[in-house]
């Protein structure tokens, strides 16, 4: 058999109802893998014999007559900064590079509570730090629909995966972006929950107050099948910052959206930094949204300049303290042949992290200092405040924010070498993780000029995230009624 | 007030991270293009606005009982030191710590 166009539903739905086993996917997903990966290197590692066990548990009980979770037989990947059992996670770094994880993630458990099927883990910027995934310490990952393009990142192996029809999902972490932004690039649809909505237990800590998990694959619908499984249990007592939110998702997408409302703001889409392409896209998906009921109305976020300057006080003040960890004594990797513990420690770390794992630490431990802390960090959280309640603001006249996800689209490999020029495209979806809501990248069709991949970007308050969903899916319905959405790439059809 | 790269030498000191001379000069260059551009935080009247240290307000520790893990999720040894590169027995191995011979300064205080 064959992956190609099939979705996470009809591969869940089509195990259980026995028209094809677990074992026939699991295959057909690592012959889609081994087709694909010499051109665009979405995995670090692929886990074929964790995949094909599952695969025959799943069937072996679906023969005993027991009843199949709601992902049964669906192949997924994990970002690499997510443990698991049976496998390395090396967040793609020198640092971790034999690290085995000892314990599995709570996020990635209840994906495999719910008869998912473990490909294997992808690659991704160094510790998630990057938004094209050529920080990789391994290889860079290439974008499937132009090989000589960034598949953005972090999370650019699990975006890039699903784009080329390997697996039809994939979980991310999102820190500033890192679900969306690769996912807009991709021309796949990427979900950062709510804070709290889905546990960090397990999950490589970035920005401890930043970072969410959330889910990639083609269609919306696929996505809210992934939240179910996510969310099921509950609230993960493993992680202090776990809430409960046990929705049931897929029920919510065809509830009626009309009358719903969503915010433009129009100094944004206006953003000088936007291509043509980008503002393009950003007129279909308004038609779409307008066609399916949905008012339009205008918001402001009046401190969202100032997103990107809190995000990388916050951001890299965070990592240096989460990275302090990586001595070389307990795990990761250890100089040979030092003299003393403090040589051995600033030694493995100078040659355990890549340069920009060493950027954002530097910038971080200078930011914390005493006597600077109070010019940078304390009135990064004060902004903080100020970026949370234009949210709240905003969000008593609309149902969610639309807005670009990138000012362009997927660049080419090297054209973006500055650091800090790299930073400012974050500029659309940091401030989403600052106020710690939901958001989601839509594909809305191809640049005319590029052929990219092109993304709508819509942001929800927290703990919205089934409507979120719903407002998401309206739009993917508009832009298929529209023909404007032809983005698989393996040959199916989306949903 | 721009960094000099003495002060970048003393941050990579204390970040634990043993730079080269030319790694210094580019963090050098980089930590002062960075710090430009975290500019607008420090042009906030900021007064009488509070702080958010975490989407999540109201955050408290959770503390587990005083007893091993009833779901077995607590690591055996032999796990919790897999992934040392040096282990000895039940064991990680380290360098001095004060990196001193205790010999050599046998009678020295």
């Amino acid at each position: 058999m064959h992956l190609d166009g099939l979705s996470a539903a009809q591969i869940a739905a089509g195990v259980a109802a026995g028209e094809f086993s677990a074992t026939e996917v699991a295959r057909a997903s690592l012959d889609a893998i081994a087709s694909n990966e010499p051109r665009v290197q979405a995995f670090l590692q692929v886990s074929a014999d964790l995949a094909l066990e599952a695969a025959a548990r799943i069937d072996a009980r679906r023969a005993a007559k027991q009843e199949l979770g709601v992902l049964a037989g669906v192949p997924v990947a994990f970002k690499d900064n997510m443990n698991l059992v049976g496998t390395r996670t090396t967040c793609a770094s020198r640092m971790l590079g034999g690290y085995e994880s000892t314990y599995t993630a709570t996020c990635v458990r209840r994906l495999l509570d719910a008869d998912a099927i473990p490909m294997g883990k992808t690659n991704m910027d160094e510790f998630a730090f990057g938004s094209s995934t050529e920080s990789s310490a391994f290889y860079p990952t290439r974008n499937p629909w132009d090989a000589s393009r960034v598949p953005g990142g972090s999370s650019g192996g699990s975006a890039a995966a699903v784009a080329s029809g390997e697996v039809p999902l994939s979980l991310g972490s999102d820190t500033g972006g890192s679900i969306r932004q690769p996912a807009a690039f991709c021309g796949v649809v990427g979900m950062k929950p709510t804070y709290g909505v889905v546990s960090r237990y397990g999950v490589v800590a970035f920005g401890s107050s930043l970072d969410q998990v959330g889910p990639l694959g083609r269609t919306v619908s696929d996505v809210a099948l992934a939240m179910n499984a996510l969310v099921a249990d509950g609230r993960d007592k493993l992680d202090s910052t776990s809430q409960d939110f046990r929705v049931n998702f897929l029920s919510q997408l065809d509830k009626l959206v009309e009358g719903m409302r969503v915010g433009v703001i129009p100094r944004l889409m206006e953003h000088q930094s936007l291509s043509v392409e980008v503002r393009q896209g950003m007129e279909v998906a308004q038609r779409a949204l307008g066609e399916q009921g949905i008012e339009l109305v205008e918001v402001e976020l009046p401190n969202m300049a100032s997103a990107i300057a809190a995000y990388y006080v916050i951001g890299p003040a965070e990592a240096f303290s989460n990275l302090a960890r990586f001595d070389g004594v307990r795990f990761g990797y250890r100089e040979p042949g030092c003299a003393t513990l403090a040589e051995q420690t600033a030694l493995s770390r100078a040659h355990g992290f890549g340069a920009e794992a060493k950027r954002r630490q530097m910038l971080g431990a200078y930011l914390l200092a005493s006597g600077v802390y109070q010019t940078y960090y304390y009135p990064a959280q004060q902004v903080r405040t100020l970026i949370t309640d234009d949210y709240r603001a905003a969000f008593e006249r609309c149902d969610a924010i639309l807005l670009p996800v990138t000012p362009t689209v997927a660049w080419h490999f090297g054209e973006v070498s500055d650091p800090t020029q790299m930073y400012a495209a974050d500029l659309f979806t940091i401030s989403c993780n600052i106020a710690g809501n939901c958001g989601i990248s839509v594909p809305v069709g191809l640049g005319a000029d590029s052929g990219m991949p092109l993304a709508a970007q819509l942001q929800g308050p927290a703990f919205f995230d089934h409507k979120l969903l719903r407002i998401a899916h309206a739009l993917e319905r508009g832009l298929a009624s529209n023909g404007d959405t032809p983005l698989c790439l393996s040959g199916g059809e989306r949903a | 007030m721009a960094l000099t790269k003495d002060d970048v030498r003393g941050i990579a000191d204390y970040a634990r991270i043993a730079l080269t001379e030319q790694e210094l000069d580019q963090m050098h260059a980089y930590l002062n293009e960075a710090i430009q551009m975290l500019e607008p935080i420090r042009q906030y009247d900021l007064d009488g606005v509070e702080p958010t240290f975490h989407p999540i307000g109201g955050l408290r520790n959770v503390m587990a009982d005083d007893q091993p893990d009833a779901n077995g999720r607590a690591l055996g040894v032999d796990e919790v030191l897999r992934n040392a590169a040096v282990r000895q027995g039940r064991l990680f191995c380290v360098p001095s710590i004060l990196g001193v011979c205790l010999e050599e300064n046998d009678g020295a205080s």
